[in-house]
């Protein structure tokens, strides 16, 4: 049996869980997770809903702080300053599922304005750099839309566009497909694919098991605020270890 | 300064009758304008098309004019066009039932029109009438919109009532405005008069906080 | 029954004069309304709690109290306290203002709190400060929302400065009154400005309402 190296491996991983706790109230949405993100993987989280993944994720850039153990960034422990927080999610894009897009900005002012307001970047470097990352997105003709007059894909892309725009060393996805109609599900995924074979640092809450499969380096199934089992795809869709695992994929209608 | 503050206890008897007459005034008013707004918002979705324009003309008129307005015109001119001598509570009812009923139809109508249209239809594909429909579909789930905005309305209304003191109707504002000028203790008095309308207003203020809470429609 | 609209026409100046200061008090009394009522707005929302609750208290109070009842108390009991005599005008401006700060400041805070809590956290996500949050994000969505509402108060404002006729400030209503009082019709002359004051509301709230169907999208997240 051949063993399995992560990617980069012989580095310091880029982002470390250790014993991660967070409740609500007396529920544990996240009891006592740790696992760790190497530079350049591709991580995908599964499981049930209000299985703790998402949580997990929106303690990574301190939307939530945690009521126990410790994230590690870069080498160093979530700050609790809110000017330090500030630089750190500077460094983590995050997309949501449903894309929070401004209302009252074009597709483009959307894109920059985190470079104007918090880099203080030049209006038209900012723009430069948002047409830029549209077109990278396939939106290079919307740049005048509104979110209203974009279609749920198309916004979801902007979303992305406007994440990458700050130059994150890691991006956060929390189901960013969930909310899209079938058709422009695709369109987005695309978009993802491409990131990850460029080389960004991703970490996926997703439903999408055929991205899993296909795209990430390493898979992690959660199941009530633990976590029930993580490997390569491969191990996790083909030979899940643990029963639940089984039972989980099972119910998605995944069949090996 | 000199200030008499036994004034206000000695005139107790007036100020409390005139709270009074505000309350029936404001209560009055409501009993009126609540059927009068749901005949004006029926009439304005009439398809007899004068029945319509007279109801849109008239919610219209009387909700973009000053109340104060109002109260003198109506002073001045329900006498010449009932006839009659009325006196200045009628008056004054009648100017506030007026502005009232226009914000009530408006209150009723875009509630009335928050309730889909597959409502109404799912209603008639049973066979129900348009009154049927109105009656058991519509005005059951409107209710809810209607009432916070109501609840909103009878505040204003209630505090709106201290203009008909302009044409002598002895309610709080005017009673305390007489005693103030007849006694020259203004401060007292008319300090007074603001404490109790706060004691009055405070609660119902609060009420309808209580209310939009409850059944307020989040969108 | 015989209508004269002579006295009307007679005194169409001095009327007009009225309907400018009208236009006037109005128009200041809805900046001023505006510019308190977003920082009674904003500092009940996230200031200490002293401060909370202080503005908690002031702006019931104001849904609590007539307008009347304020103009009066300004106009004829301040002076007594402070020794200082308003001018009408200025006690009016004042008088209204506090009033309807009081309301700018809940529909402030109404709009703000209809924003869905994903907006302030894809803020947060690119690194925005809490201020840059308020003003970028919440207040550009939030005024478009509350634009309906505002058209309200604006209304609400107009009518409301008729009432500085009962402190003798000489704006339309008062100068009606007067014109009534002295060519002894009043029925024409009412007449006469309430289709004035209509002219003046009923578009000033529709065009309100026609821009917000124009640009409500900018507010929907």
């Amino acid at each position: 049996m051949t063993v399995f190296v992560r990617k980069n491996a012989d580095k310091p991983p880029m982002l470390v869980y250790e014993n991660v706790k967070k409740c609500y109230g007396t529920f544990m949405a996240v009891n006592g997770v740790s696992l760790h993100v190497n530079a350049g993987e591709v991580v995908c989280l599964i499981g049930p809903s209000g299985s703790g993944k998402s949580t997990l994720l929106r303690c990574t850039n301190a939307l939530e702080t945690i009521d126990g153990g410790e994230i590690r960034f870069e080498g160093k422990p979530l700050p609790t300053k809110d000017a330090e927080i500030r630089q750190i999610r500077q460094r983590m894009g995050m997309v949501f599922q449903s894309f929070e897009l401004f209302p009252h900005k074009t597709a483009l002012e959307n894109v920059s304005i985190g470079l104007t307001t918090v880099k203080k970047m030049a209006t038209e470097k900012a723009r430069t750099r948002a047409i830029a990352l549209l077109t990278k997105v396939g939106l290079a003709d919307k740049t005048a839309n509104y979110p209203a007059n974009l279609s749920g894909g198309q916004q979801q892309r902007v979303a992305i566009a406007r994440a990458l725009a700050m130059e994150p060393h890691v991006m956060l996805f929390d189901e960013p497909t969930s909310a899209l109609d079938p058709e422009t599900v695709g369109e987005v995924l695309n978009v993802m694919r491409n990131l990850a074979q460029e080389g960004m640092t991703m970490i996926v809450v997703t439903h999408e098991m055929s991205f899993a499969r296909r795209v990430a380096n390493w898979v992690v199934v959660f199941e009530r605020g633990q976590l029930l089992e993580q490997g390569p795809p491969q191990q996790i869709f083909e030979a899940p270890t643990i029963e639940r695992t089984r039972d989980f994929l099972g119910h998605l209608g995944w069949s090996g | 300064m000199n200030l008499d503050w036994s004034i206000v206890w000695q005139s107790r008897g007036p100020l409390l009758e005139g709270a009074l007459v505000t309350i029936l005034l404001t209560a009055l008013t409501m009993m009126i304008a609540v059927p009068g707004g749901i005949v004006l918002a029926l009439m304005r979705g009439s398809r007899l098309r004068p029945v319509a324009w007279f109801a849109t003309g008239f919610v219209e008129l009387f909700r973009n004019l000053p109340l104060l307005l109002l109260v003198y015109w109506a002073f001045y001119v329900m006498p010449v066009l009932t006839g009659l001598g009325l006196p200045p509570f009628a008056t004054g009812l009648a100017a506030l039932c007026l502005n009232v009923s226009a914000y009530n139809s408006e209150t009723f109508r875009s509630g009335i029109n928050s309730i889909r249209r597959g409502q109404s239809e799912a209603g008639l594909a049973l066979g129900m009438s348009r009154s049927e429909v109105f009656r058991q579909i519509v005005l059951p789930q409107a209710w809810r919109r209607v009432l916070p905005i109501l609840a909103s309305t009878w505040v204003s209304l209630f505090k709106d009532t201290s203009l008909v003191s302009v044409i002598a109707v002895g309610e709080l504002a005017h009673t305390a405005m007489q005693i103030r000028s007849q006694s020259f203790r203004v401060l007292e008095m008319l300090t007074a008069m603001a404490a109790i309308y706060w004691l009055l207003g405070y609660p119902q203020a609060k009420i309808v906080d209580w209310i939009h809470r409850k059944y307020g429609v989040r969108e | 029954m015989d209508f004269d609209f002579s006295p009307l026409i007679d005194s169409w100046r001095f009327l007009a004069s009225g309907l400018g200061l009208t236009i006037v008090l109005s128009v200041t009394a809805v900046a001023c309304s505006f510019v308190l009522g977003l920082a009674v707005g904003l500092g009940r929302m996230y200031g200490r709690t002293w401060l909370r609750t202080l503005l908690v208290f002031y702006i019931d109070s104001m849904r609590a109290i007539p307008v009347f009842v304020v103009l009066v108390w300004i106009y004829f009991a301040v002076p007594i306290i402070s020794g200082y005599s308003f001018d009408p005008f200025w006690a009016a401006l004042t008088g209204i203002t506090i009033h309807v700060a009081a309301y700018v400041a809940e529909v402030i805070r109404a709009g703000i709190t209809s924003i869905r809590k994903g907006q302030v956290q894809a803020g947060l996500a690119i690194g925005m400060s809490g201020a840059q949050i308020i003003r970028q994000i919440l207040l550009p969505q939030a005024i478009v929302r509350m634009l309906p509402a505002f058209g309200s108060i604006v209304s609400v404002t107009i009518k409301d400065t008729a009432i500085a006729a009962v402190i003798a400030v000489p704006e339309l209503m008062r100068q009606a009154e007067t014109v009534a009082g002295q060519s002894y019709r009043p029925i024409e002359v009412f007449t006469t400005v309430m289709v004035i004051y209509f002219l003046l509301i009923f578009p000033i709230t529709r065009l309100i309402d026609r821009y917000y169907i124009r640009v409500a999208h900018l507010g929907r997240s």
